[in-house]
């Protein structure tokens, strides 16, 4: 019986109680060699293990033997086996090599963009995602990956079963994740909600991303910015100053890289239709670039939107004719289309007089008294009420917390009878 | 044509595939959609290619019939170009969408009536049809105050005369012969203003937060 | 002096009245005076308008010591006014000597005065060339030696006495922030109760405040200017000059209240109104509404306007927020307006009015809508139950994204969680 033959009986042997299992992640630690080694004969033996029952053991086995270039056969055999781990695996076991974990994961979507099926990686990456995951607060460097799988095949709706989870946890210890998998699963998450329409996440994600704590300016960050620029413009018709917790680097060195969109931006504020086309037209190159001349193209519906939206603000009516002058479309029938079309958005509310030629504006018929309503109030409640309580949870943590606590005594000079630590401090100054 | 609709016809079907057709059989629309997604997602992860059978244009107008046109784009979008080639039915299909997209009403019901579609697509077809009709009512009614014949005629699909009679008729819209304009009776709508004792639960909890 | 032409500037309707050089000029003595006819004879569009204020000023010229001016005036006039208005080279050559010799004479006692240190002469010293530089039309010079006093200076007067003189530079040196500083200087000195000193010193921060575009406080600075100021600041603003300033500002930036106490029930500012008629009864006109008649006042008022060296650039500024404090407190009390009625009141057509009314409730100023159908202006209503409710929602969510992402930029900060630079990102 050679090494290998011995490591694989120590996996069998030593995969049942939680002491075994510890026991063996050490072992394995340093079996790293030995497996390398004997790379060609590992198909032989990960094929006497059992991917549930022998999960770490199996993973150390599948990780070397995906390292490597790999041919066409092997890459599918691959895939195959790690697809069906990924799905079966026990996570108290593989929780305990996050790295080599994520290792088998990375090789999984390598392989399955290599063969140009993306779609294939996305159902075991999910499951992977959940195995490692202690609770699905916790971000793991999968998820960019996964995010990027979803993207490049076109599974924008399958993606939110990941990314509707609140992300709050980083850990670094459990899921072995670096901060470049954080600024990715951002950007990536933007992405996927700027094809899905839902303009608001998108923000709120591309924020994380140009917000996270760096030292140096980085291309995911600028990326991040350009699209935050132009779906800011999108949503609310202005981009809203900087959080005051933007890092330094970011806020002195991103302006100058993304001038393009900020003069958008400049011009988008004086709500002329004509200077943000020629605009979006003078800068085209730029936008094409970073593909996001799609967006941009998103800006300038907005802004004939906007536009009407504030004449609704003004007028009780209006012919369709001073409509089409005033917002700069071409003619009655075009401002026809535009405020049908917004009507049935929901995002006017107005009826069109085709036999006089006028538009008469209404005021909102929500009256906020049905069922439904009284239902989105609830839940809105319920959220804010589940938020509240885990704001209470944390704050009792980092008022707990040493390195805070000897943070705090340094800092602030010792009033005998303000003895109060003002917890929420940490979050308003950091 | 290249695709067969007839489940025994297809050696390679897969099995997922039985249980869309009982939702298309039975109308039940709101889950098709999922379930076609999941089912390409599985399929996909098992490393092989979609079976013959797949049912490309019902995938597609399984999206549309939920009112989510942008996820039937990305259908279509990662649908393989050979696929599309050899497909009229899921061109015909795809033409709806389009439509839709560019609020096109007249050609939505043409492309709708404008295709034989096969036994597997025309309950989906015929649901958006009366969906989409139905939607049309509701936005000429709550969007015009008067409106022309020949534009409502657009909206709805129906001849001029169709039109005239199925609007001052059933929904009691006046006509006026001179202009060709219809005045618009709008739709009262009911909506529920009653609240349940849950809420009173509810309630009770918010105040036990605000106090705690 | 042809007193029939018309400036052109003024609106069909209102004939604008020719402004009589003289008797405006008589209002004024010193730089001020002069300074006020160049500006009449650049910015008039009437020749004749522009020789007899060219004229005067050229008069005005050879009274004193400015020979630089002098030379500048008879360039403008280039011979139009005939051989007595030429270049007199004689009396420019008498006028330098004489100034050089002076020049020097002050100089030197000024140089003995700092050598024997006797502050009071050394502070009279600086004056006088203070005085010397600025009838020379140095002023550079002048406000160098008039700031030079300030150091000294043993009463409150003469602190007084400086900085008036370095505020007088300071105005027509265009340097307004020299004069806000110098006013609160003054300001701050005690014992100061010389009705007239004060009055000047209001007027002085007035003017200052309106370059700055600062109506509000201009106003203020004006209404509150004692009566008792009469002629003795002519070197820099006449009582008339008062009256106008003020009540132009008053009614651009004060609210209904403000305007009533403030302007009308002041019987102090009453005083100089009375100078001005036509101010006085545009300012009853606007507060009784009528409209119509204030504005034709205005726009009777506008060309004369447009020729004071102080208020020109204000003119247009002051006016729209004039025109659209009307149109608001026009609107505020109805329930629904007649477009048409409205307009006449304006003098206006319903479709400029609709455009203007347009803007104003965009900013929020006036809360109503238009039905351009009709031509009726509506007031709006806020439902204040729909607003609460929309609010709600909104601030709801709001808390919910900033706290979601304090909570995971919380975890970000304790884990260290920081991206490192020097290592190339895809």
């Amino acid at each position: 019986m050679d090494a290998l033959d011995q490591l694989v009986a120590q996996v069998q042997a030593l995969s049942g109680s939680e002491q075994d299992v510890a026991h063996l992640s050490s072992l394995l630690k340093q079996a790293d060699e030995l497996l390398r080694t004997h790379a060609l004969r590992l198909p032989f033996s990960l094929s006497s293990l059992h991917p549930t029952k022998h999960s770490l053991g199996y993973l150390y086995l599948l990780e070397a033997q995906s390292s490597g270039t790999l041919t066409r056969e092997q890459s599918d055999s691959f895939l195959a086996l790690a697809s069906s781990f990924l799905t079966v695996c026990a996570p108290e076991q593989i929780r305990l090599a996050p790295d080599k974990f994520n290792s088998v994961c990375r090789r999984l979507r390598d392989q399955a963009m290599h063969l140009h099926e993306p779609m294939r990686a996305i159902l075991p990456l999910q499951c992977a995602i959940r195995k490692l995951q202690p609770s699905s607060e916790y971000l793991t460097a999968i998820h960019a990956d996964y995010l990027q799988m979803c993207l490049l095949s076109k599974c924008y709706k399958a993606s939110l079963s990941i990314l509707e989870d609140d992300i709050f946890e980083i850990d670094q210890k459990k899921t072995s994740l670096v901060p470049r998998d954080f600024l990715l699963y951002c950007y990536y998450g933007g992405m996927i909600y700027i094809g899905l329409k839902k303009f608001s996440k998108a923000l709120e994600f591309f924020q994380h991303a140009i917000t996270a704590p760096t030292t140096a300016l980085n291309a995911i960050t600028i990326a991040a910015f350009g699209k935050y620029v132009l779906v800011s413009l999108i949503q609310n018709g202005q981009v809203p100053p900087f959080p005051k917790y933007t890092p330094a680097v970011v806020l002195r060195n991103l302006k100058s890289c993304v001038q393009d969109y900020l003069d958008l931006a400049n011009l988008y504020a004086s709500r002329n239709i004509a200077e943000v086309k020629r605009c979006i037209t003078q800068h085209e190159e730029v936008f094409k670039n970073d593909n996001n001349l799609g967006l941009a193209k998103q800006v300038i519906a907005s802004l004939y939107k906007r536009n009407i939206q504030r004449l609704t603000q003004t007028y009780l009516t209006l012919s369709l004719q001073d409509i089409a002058n005033t917002v700069q479309l071409d003619d009655e029938k075009d401002a026809e289309l535009h405020i049908l079309q917004m009507i049935k958005d929901g995002d006017i509310f107005a009826a069109i007089n085709q036999k006089d030629g006028m538009v008469s504006f209404q005021e909102d018929p929500e009256q906020y008294n049905t069922c439904d309503m009284t239902q989105r109030l609830n839940n809105e409640i319920h959220h804010i009420v589940c938020l509240a309580k885990k704001l209470t949870w944390v704050d009792e943590q980092v008022s707990c917390d040493h390195a805070y606590l000897s943070k705090i005594g340094r800092d602030r000079p010792r009033y005998d009878e303000d003895f109060d630590l003002v917890p929420q401090k940490i979050y308003t100054n950091i | 044509m290249a695709i067969p609709v007839n489940g025994s016809a297809a050696g390679s079907s897969s099995p997922g595939l039985g249980a869309i057709r009982t939702a298309i059989r039975s109308l039940q629309f709101s889950q098709l959609a999922d379930l076609l997604d999941n089912l390409e997602l599985e399929i996909a992860a098992s490393g092989a290619s979609k079976p013959e059978d797949w049912p490309y244009a019902v995938h597609v107008l399984s999206h549309v019939v939920n009112h989510d046109l942008n996820s039937a784009r990305f259908v279509w979008k990662r649908t393989a170009q050979t696929i599309k080639e050899s497909s009229p039915e899921l061109v015909a299909a795809w033409k709806i969408v389009q439509n839709m997209w560019t609020h096109d009403h007249a050609g939505v019901y043409k492309a709708l009536k404008g295709f034989d579609w096969s036994e597997q697509v025309q309950p989906v077809a015929t649901a958006i049809s009366n969906d989409y009709s139905s939607c049309m009512l509701r936005l000429l009614s709550t969007a015009y105050s008067t409106v022309s014949v020949a534009d409502a005629s657009g909206f709805l699909g129906l001849s001029e005369n169709e039109t005239v009679t199925f609007l001052t008729q059933q929904h009691g819209w006046v006509l006026d012969p001179a202009s060709q304009m219809l005045t618009v009776r709008p739709m009262s709508s009911v909506v529920n203003k009653k609240a349940d004792s849950s809420q009173l639960q509810d309630l009770t909890e918010y105040v036990f937060h605000l106090e705690h | 002096m042809d007193g029939s032409e018309n400036h052109g500037r003024g609106p069909t309707g209102a004939t604008p009245e020719q402004i009589d050089v003289e008797s405006y000029a008589s209002l004024y003595s010193g730089h001020t005076k002069i300074a006020r006819l160049h500006f009449i004879a650049d910015h008039s569009n009437s020749r004749n308008l522009e020789l007899e204020a060219l004229r005067m000023a050229l008069d005005e010229i050879r009274k004193g010591e400015n020979t630089v001016l002098f030379k500048e005036c008879v360039e403008k006039i280039n011979g139009r006014l005939g051989p007595g208005y030429g270049l007199d080279q004689e009396w420019i050559d008498t006028v330098e000597r004489r100034a050089a010799q002076r020049q020097e004479k002050l100089e030197m006692e000024l140089n003995g005065y700092r050598t024997n240190l006797i502050k009071e002469s050394i502070r009279m010293g600086y004056n006088d060339l203070g005085d010397f530089h600025y009838a020379r039309g140095d002023l550079q010079q002048a406000f160098k030696c008039y700031v030079r006093t300030r150091d000294y200076c043993t009463t409150s007067k003469h602190i007084i006495a400086m900085c008036l003189n370095v505020i007088l530079v300071s105005i027509e040196l265009g340097h307004f922030v020299h004069v806000s500083n110098y006013v609160s200087k003054a300001d701050q000195t005690p014992d100061v109760q010389d009705p007239v000193v004060l009055a000047k010193l209001k007027c002085a921060a007035g003017l200052a405040h309106l370059e700055s575009k600062k109506y509000k406080l201009a106003a203020r600075k004006f209404v509150d200017t004692n009566f008792e100021l009469g002629s003795n600041y002519s070197d820099v603003i006449a009582p008339q000059d008062v009256a106008t300033y003020g009540g132009l500002c008053a009614l651009a930036s004060f609210d209904r209240a403000e305007l009533k106490s403030k302007v009308i029930d002041n019987i102090n500012f009453r005083n100089f109104l009375e100078l001005v008629p036509e101010v006085r009864e545009l300012i009853h006109d606007f507060y009784a509404s009528r409209y119509a008649s204030c504005l034709g006042y205005l726009q009777k008022l506008k060309p004369n306007l447009l020729l004071d060296i102080h208020l020109y650039d204000h003119v247009e500024t002051l006016y729209e927020q004039i025109r659209h404090k009307a149109l608001i407190q026009y609107t505020n009390p109805f329930i629904s307006v007649d477009l048409n009625t409205m307009a006449s009141a304006f003098k206006t057509s319903v479709t400029g009015l609709e455009k203007e009314l347009a803007a104003l409730i965009t900013e929020n100023q006036i809360q109503a809508r238009i039905d351009s159908h009709n031509k009726i202006l509506y007031a709006r209503h806020a439902d204040q139950r729909n607003t609460t409710f929309q609010r709600v929602l909104q601030t709801g969510s709001d808390f919910q994204r900033e706290t979601r992402a304090m909570l995971l930029r919380a975890n970000l900060m304790r884990q260290d969680f920081v991206m490192k630079g020097n290592r190339k990102q895809p």
